[in-house]
């Protein structure tokens, strides 16, 4: 018993050490579900609300340069309205469904929490479960894809942005539809790598990237960003460099698209897997 | 004795404040991440017990992990950092051993000696830190580059500190 105490006193610090290092290692190793131990969501309803503050000024600031990009958006959904009433034709009976034929929905957030220079980048969204936002919805800049909802609380929800080594999207060239899997390799928030086209078909820098649907959980055809940059690897792929159109460092108010056939398709897949 | 527990208390939330409101807002470039709550480290007197470096070292990684969302990154990184604390403190240490009273300032043993020491802790924890962060070996030497940069900023923001501590 002595000899035991003795040598729990001669190596207390190394003892104290391996504890402390194996209990942050593990939580390493399995914090990739963000949110899963009950202490440190209560510690994290604290640090948002600091989030939100810190936001808030920020978002005055920039007040101006938001404004702007609402009106733009504004008037070219005016357009849109103005074309889809020319095409309105009498005879048809309207339907005043909600959910008749309606695939996606679409709400706004404010982004209270993000950042560009980590591996493994993730940003926090001021709407949580209580205002319908749930897990695999869609986040999208304006026009441009920007990131995917992967946890969510009472009036917060934490997205997986594009600039994650762990985040993949299926993409593909607008031009002539081919697809790949487009990630992000961890260099310049500005660019992400476009893997998985083929050789033997043509790609011209200034070529469109967008999404392609496949996956549920973007609708089809919102822009990534455009080629700038292409090489042929050793392998039968490109390597093909995108510059994102989504500009990360000034994300502000994002909307999240929900998928409303989501479940009914994913069941019909899994059938066959 | 209470009084310099009760300042050096004081130091250990303003760094942490000044990590999570200030730097950790600063995005730039994705090369240059500099994490100045490493010197809560690197302040702690040497009459500590090494126990309680390791406890203060998590801790304080633990708090900075909380408010940057990452899953115990800061926490192990500084806890091998407060590991290595007392073998370099042994390595450099000058002629005279250390003082029990004075605290590890740059006033108290000189610039060469702080910025070994400094150096040294802020490499170890970079280090571990950015590798823990990618988790793979691929884009090796970009690693080693964003280790090298961010230790620089981290280190000249703790000699401003510390040039400021010693004109007082």
């Amino acid at each position: 018993m002595r000899n035991l105490l003795n040598f729990l006193l001669k190596y207390i610090n190394l003892i104290v050490f391996l504890i402390l290092e194996g209990i942050a290692l593990y939580w390493l190793t399995n914090g990739n579900s963000y949110h899963n131990s009950t202490v440190v969501r209560a510690v994290q309803g604290v640090t948002r609300g600091l989030d939100e503050r810190i936001n808030n000024v920020s978002t005055y600031l920039n007040l101006r340069e938001i404004n702007s990009d609402l009106a733009s958006e504004n008037s070219e959904l005016k357009n849109r309205l103005e074309k889809l009433n020319q095409k309105g034709d009498p005879d048809f009976i309207t339907v005043d469904d909600s959910l008749f034929r309606q695939q996606f929905q679409y709400t706004s957030a404010r982004v209270i929490n993000n950042s560009v220079n980590k591996q493994k980048n993730y940003f926090t969204l001021d709407k949580g479960s209580l205002q319908g936002i749930k897990v695999d919805m869609a986040v999208t800049n304006g026009k441009d894809a920007v990131g995917v909802i992967v946890g969510c609380s009472g009036n917060f929800s934490v997205a997986i942005s594009l600039l994650n080594l762990d985040f993949r999207l299926s993409a593909r060239l607008r031009s002539n539809g081919y697809f790949g899997s487009l990630s992000w390799d961890g260099r310049n928030y500005r660019y992400a790598v476009l893997n998985e086209v083929p050789q033997h078909i043509s790609v011209n820098v200034g070529d469109t990237i967008e999404t392609t649907g496949f996956s549920a959980v973007f609708p089809e055809g919102i822009e990534l960003g455009r080629v700038s940059d292409l090489k042929k690897s050793g392998s039968d792929f490109y390597k093909i460099t995108v510059e994102l159109f989504a500009d990360f460092k000034k994300l502000q108010y994002v909307n999240v698209i929900g998928n409303l056939k989501r479940t009914e398709r994913l069941e019909l897949e899994n059938q066959f897997q | 004795m209470i009084n310099s527990i009760l300042k050096y208390g004081l130091a250990i939330i303003l760094l942490i404040l000044f990590q999570i409101l200030v730097l950790n807002n600063i995005q730039f470039s994705g090369f240059v991440n500099p994490y100045v709550y490493i010197m809560i480290i690197l302040l702690i007197p040497s009459v500590t017990p090494a126990w309680l470096v390791l406890i203060v070292s998590f801790l304080t990684g633990l708090s900075i992990d909380l408010f940057s969302g990452s899953p115990g990154m800061h926490a192990s990184a500084t806890l091998i950092a407060g590991f290595a604390r007392p073998l370099v403190l042994r390595i450099i240490s000058p002629r005279d051993g250390y003082e029990s009273g004075s605290s590890l300032s740059m006033a108290a043993y000189g610039f060469r000696w702080f910025i070994t020491y400094a150096a040294t802790i802020v490499l170890i924890h970079h280090t571990t830190l950015f590798f823990l962060e990618v988790f793979r070996f691929t884009d090796f030497f970009r690693t080693i580059f964003r280790i090298l940069m961010s230790s620089l900023f981290t280190l000249c923001f703790i000699l401003l500190i510390e040039y400021y501590r010693k004109r007082r």
